[in-house]
């Protein structure tokens, strides 16, 4: 295999043609030995006698693979956590301040892109050209957009499409009203309700105001507006099963469009789907594989557990071929799942009966029809955006890897790395050895923190002890928090450590709701201090760490 | 011709988006002991259920075709047992950050894939009352059910055309909100204020829609819509049955007071372990109850009890039910009801009908369940043994006709859902030296459950 453009970034073009490669321009389509043409953002040609233009920078596409760029139907890609709003302080009234009720649907996402975030890099480096980004927030943050997932100089670069969704969650007020889902549904239909009549007075004042009160400018209710008039559709984020049916119902009561977004439990409904219709985004995130005891002598009683257990592990695990099976259309998110797991979790879903075309699709075209933008995405076609992904195999196979990106037409490449076979491969060039090497070289931060370290915490129900596993790879730092008891592992999510200060979150289970748990605190040699906050109860605990000794290196 | 057949397929369908979901069943129970609650029991009697309705009761009827049979011979048969006070199957219990949330629904939160369902169908229960908790004055509107365990479908449990309820809570719960947060109510007295003030602005809300209503002009404008306020609306024009949790018979007279000068007809008094002391007061207005049989001293408040408190409110012509309030009393209430016979000397009939007929009543579907009648629903429980008997033992279990629980059929695991991500623990039944432990080796998964409990079940009774 040839060295493709070994200058390297020089943009001296924006014309590329890649030549002889295999194009699958969509879903169970293939062109072998075929050329793309890429000019000024858009795929000018695709086929095997496209011509090259002179001034196109020509790559060997030899041996390589060329798909439309992913779609991802729901993520935080680019958006930056605001940080927490200081507790106002008489909460215990029946309408706290929205922003702390977590009732902001005139906020745009568009106000929290910082383009500097990595996750912008992050995803597109496992695929994804384009993200419908959705803000952070409660239970009504404001409108998504969708982005493009290009190294911008300015954020209105990335913009494709500004707010195209009311985005929606379960997220309740922490120690204020509404605190859960009770009262959450009863605000949403009060806000919805209002929103009518305010529109409907509004339309009126337009029309005519002579003799009319003025309508008041309720932002709240203005953001409505085109939910009401189905010109935006809301996209609720809804993991389990009774979430997304309580979406439904809110659906049904108030009649609004909606989408669904982040299902992991999607097999208990197919029913209701086929019958609403409504748009899904399945969960790129996946449960890790339960591990049956060791135990040699456990009890038949634990045998018939651990099988039930593993039956619903493969229920998930299929869900995707079961929509498939059930002829359900179905996109992907990325929220709440690590860039570098998203591959292996396509490959155990394919594994588990989705067929490769039908992974596919759920990652270009039907996203591209669920968001309105096929014209514009989701196949390689002359004349739509230039959004590709090349892939050095069939991208659906064990050793795939990305080699190229191009968003909107500007090119990203990355190393491709040679892993070595059992035979020994006589391929391994020295450049890849070296690549080898930089990953495993730990960040300043990494080197603080990566190891283990030993924690314990005192709540109210008693102490708990366990291992804080910190790694860091490509993605950065990622980690587990193992406990003593047995309890299963819980992932530290974005790990963040800046100024000897370390943040991370985890989630636990609590009789069937997850309750997300922060950990803040500062890292002072080898000894960790930090309050863990579950903010749905309103309720802090001290957590402090120790680094367990390791072997000098 | 057309017409007829466009209309018939309407009407079709109408009805298949209504009740699509929830089976109908029909079964022949035969020659059992039929306790009927309304008209005597029954001596060698076969009932029988046509798609979900009881349409005849006698002796040695035919088993119509494709009709399953149940031999009951030597069993006691008796209408499913209803639980007025319930708080299994809720995905959330309490909206306690604000002291008037009549707008929230337990009909929103509804979890049908709570196990506590099946075991309270292992108890002869067929029907409960999902309740919002009491941390606050004027919690939210419960759900009244019919256990229709193995859906994971919150609508197929409702019990279509029961009438809405709500739940209202006096006394130590409530107030020890308002005191900790320093707002009102701190005091029994401004229990009473609370709630006033509340019927007082839902009464200016309904004036002002009444206004907007008779403004024959094109051109007007809708007043602000809450409904909260739109609620305790509906609790003034009757639409409403108000559950009052309560104890002492001093707030319980408060309350009756309260609903005589907001002229609001219908109330049932939930707990009420002092309502023996009000037992004419209560019969007078026309207010029920539903107790524990012998629970208490749990709370300041609930010391001054009886077992004899059913007994003295059914003997006074109060409409008197027995709840559970609990995951464990709902699988023996027959149990509970049993205690009135010791404390009380109830007849049998009177004794049951604490756990059938009244709790139906209370909760306004007494025309469709709580006896064994023609033309009421298949909601049907078989014992072995008298259900009054401490031998009584549960065997079959059916609502609508369709059999839930068969104690010959039971699976050790009867989940319908598992976390995949959950951990396994062994089970050990009892040991002595666990009752010492119950804070022990708080997990990650017990933690969870740990602050579950303490702030999202704590204000349950």
């Amino acid at each position: 295999m040839s060295q493709s453009d070994p200058t390297g970034e020089s943009a001296v073009t924006q014309t590329f043609a890649i030549t002889n490669a295999t194009i699958v321009p969509a879903p169970g389509q293939e062109m072998k030995e075929s050329t793309i043409v890429i000019k000024n953002g858009l795929i000018q040609a695709v086929g095997s006698n496209a011509s090259v233009p002179a001034d196109a920078q020509v790559i060997d596409g030899t041996g390589m693979y060329i798909y439309a760029a992913f779609i991802d139907g729901m993520s935080n890609t680019g958006a930056k956590r605001p940080k927490s709003m200081e507790r106002p302080r008489n909460l215990f009234t029946p309408d706290p301040p929205n922003d702390f009720a977590g009732i902001t649907p005139e906020n745009s996402v568009t106000s929290q892109l910082d383009i500097g975030s990595s996750s912008i890099a992050g995803m597109r480096k496992v695929g994804f050209a384009v993200s419908h980004t959705v803000p952070y927030g409660r239970m009504l943050p404001g409108s998504g957009s969708l982005l493009l997932l290009t190294d911008a100089e300015h954020m209105d670069e990335m913009i494709l499409s500004k707010d195209v969704s009311l985005f929606a969650q379960w997220l309740g007020a922490p120690g204020a009203y509404p605190n859960n889902i009770l009262g959450m549904m009863a605000k949403w239909r009060n806000l919805y309700r209002n929103a009518e009549n305010h529109k409907e007075h509004a339309d009126m004042y337009e029309e005519n105001p002579s003799g009319l009160p003025r309508p008041t400018s309720d932002r709240v209710s203005r953001a409505f507006f085109p939910v009401i008039t189905k010109d935006k559709p809301v996209m609720f984020d809804v993991d389990g099963m009774l979430d997304v049916r309580r979406a439904m119902r809110l659906q049904k009561d108030l009649g609004f469009t909606l989408m669904v977004a982040g299902v992991v439990q999607s097999f208990e409904l197919i029913d209701e789907l086929k019958a609403t219709g409504t748009p899904i985004f399945l969960s790129l995130d996946l449960p890790d594989e339960p591990k049956a005891s060791k135990d040699d002598d456990k009890s038949d009683e634990v045998k018939a557990l651990e099988e039930r257990r593993m039956e619903f592990y493969k229920k998930h695990v299929a869900q995707a071929a079961t929509l498939q099976q059930n002829g359900i259309r179905f996109g992907f998110s990325t929220k709440g799942a690590r860039g570098s797991k998203i591959k292996g979790n396509l490959m155990t879903m394919i594994e588990n009966g989705l067929s490769e075309n039908d992974a596919l699709a759920a990652l270009t075209t039907s996203p591209a029809a669920m968001l309105g933008i096929s014209e514009i995405t989701g196949t390689l076609e002359a004349g739509k955006m230039a959004n590709l992904m090349v892939t050095t195999a069939p991208y659906f196979t064990k050793g795939s890897q990305i080699k190229m990106m191009f968003v909107d037409g500007d090119k990203y490449e990355y190393e491709v790395k040679k892993k070595k076979s059992k035979k020994g491969d006589k391929e391994e060039s020295t450049e890849d050895a070296k690549t080898k090497t930089e990953t495993t070289t730990l960040s300043a931060a990494g080197k603080i923190l990566v190891g283990s370290w030993t924690y314990s915490f005192t709540t109210p129900g008693g102490e708990q002890t366990g291992k804080m596993v910190i790694k860091e790879d490509e993605d950065g730092l990622n980690g587990i928090l193992t406990s003593d008891d047995g309890s299963p592992d819980n992932d530290m999510n974005d790990i963040t450590f800046r100024d000897g200060n370390l943040s991370f979150n985890f989630t636990v289970d609590a009789g069937g709701q997850s309750v997300e748990i922060i950990v803040e605190g500062s890292v002072e040699g080898s000894a960790y201090t930090a309050e863990a906050t579950v903010e749905a109860f309103n309720f802090s605990f001290e957590l402090i760490a120790t680094k367990d000794d390791t072997p000098k290196n | 011709m057309k017409t007829r057949y466009i209309l018939f397929s309407l009407l079709f369908l109408l009805c298949a988006i209504s009740y699509g979901q929830v089976k109908k069943g029909d079964v022949l129970i035969k020659n059992g002991t039929v306790i009927t609650i309304t008209g005597g029991t029954l001596e060698n009697t076969d009932v029988l259920v046509r798609d979900g309705k009881i349409t005849r009761i006698g002796k040695g009827l035919r088993t119509p075709r494709g009709v399953e049979e149940v031999d009951a011979t030597g069993l006691f048969v008796m209408p499913g047992i209803i639980d007025a006070h319930s708080h299994i199957a809720g995905s959330a219990i309490n909206e306690g950050t604000s002291q008037v949330t009549s707008e929230v629904s337990m009909e929103d939160v509804v979890n049908p894939l709570d196990v506590s369902i099946y075991r309270a169908l292992a108890g002869g229960v067929t029907s409960i009352h999902l309740m919002h908790g009491s941390a606050n004055v004027i919690g939210g509107q419960n759900e009244t059910m019919k256990l229709r365990y193995g859906t994971t479908n919150p609508d197929d449990l409702r019990f279509e055309g029961a009438p809405r309820t709500i739940k209202f809570a006096l006394g130590e719960n409530p107030t020890r909100g308002g005191r900790s947060r320093g707002i009102q109510p701190q005091s029994r007295m401004g229990v009473e204020n609370m709630i006033r003030n509340s019927f007082t602005e839902a009464l200016a809300y309904q004036k002002k829609w009444k206004a907007y209503e008779a403004d024959k002009s094109a051109r007007k404008v809708k007043p602000e819509y809450d409904l909260r306020m739109q609620t305790l609306v509906d609790i003034l024009e009757g639409d409403i049955i108000v559950h009052c949790h309560s104890y002492r018979a001093d707030e319980i007279y408060m309350l009756l007071k309260v609903f005589a000068d907001f002229k609001i007809p219908t109330l049932c008094f939930q707990h009420a372990n002092e309502a023996y002391k009000v037992a004419p007061e209560l019969a007078e207005f026309g207010a029920t109850a539903s107790v524990f049989a012998d629970w208490w001293a749990y709370k300041l408040e609930v010391y001054y009890s009886t077992a004899y408190n059913a007994a003295i409110l059914t003997e006074n012509g109060v409409l008197t039910s027995i709840n559970s309030d609990s995951g464990e009393l709902i699988r023996h209430l027959f149990h509970e009801a049993a205690k009135t016979q010791k404390y009380g000397d109830l007849t049998d009939d009177e004794a049951l009908a604490l756990i059938t007929l009244n709790p139906a009543k209370q909760l306004g579907i007494d025309k469709r369940v709580g006896s064994i009648e023609v033309g009421k629903d298949g909601d049907i429980a078989i014992f072995k043994g008298h259900p009054l008997s401490i031998y009584a033992i549960p065997q079959m279990t059916f609502v609508d006709g369709t059999k839930y629980f068969d104690i010959s059929e039971d699976k050790a695991d009867q989940r319908i859902y598992i976390n995949p991500e959950s951990s396994i623990e062994d089970v050990i039944l009892f040991e002595e030296h666990d009752t010492h432990q119950c804070m022990d080796g708080a997990s990650m998964a017990t933690f969870g459950s740990f602050l579950f409990n303490n702030h999202f079940n704590n204000h349950k009774h």
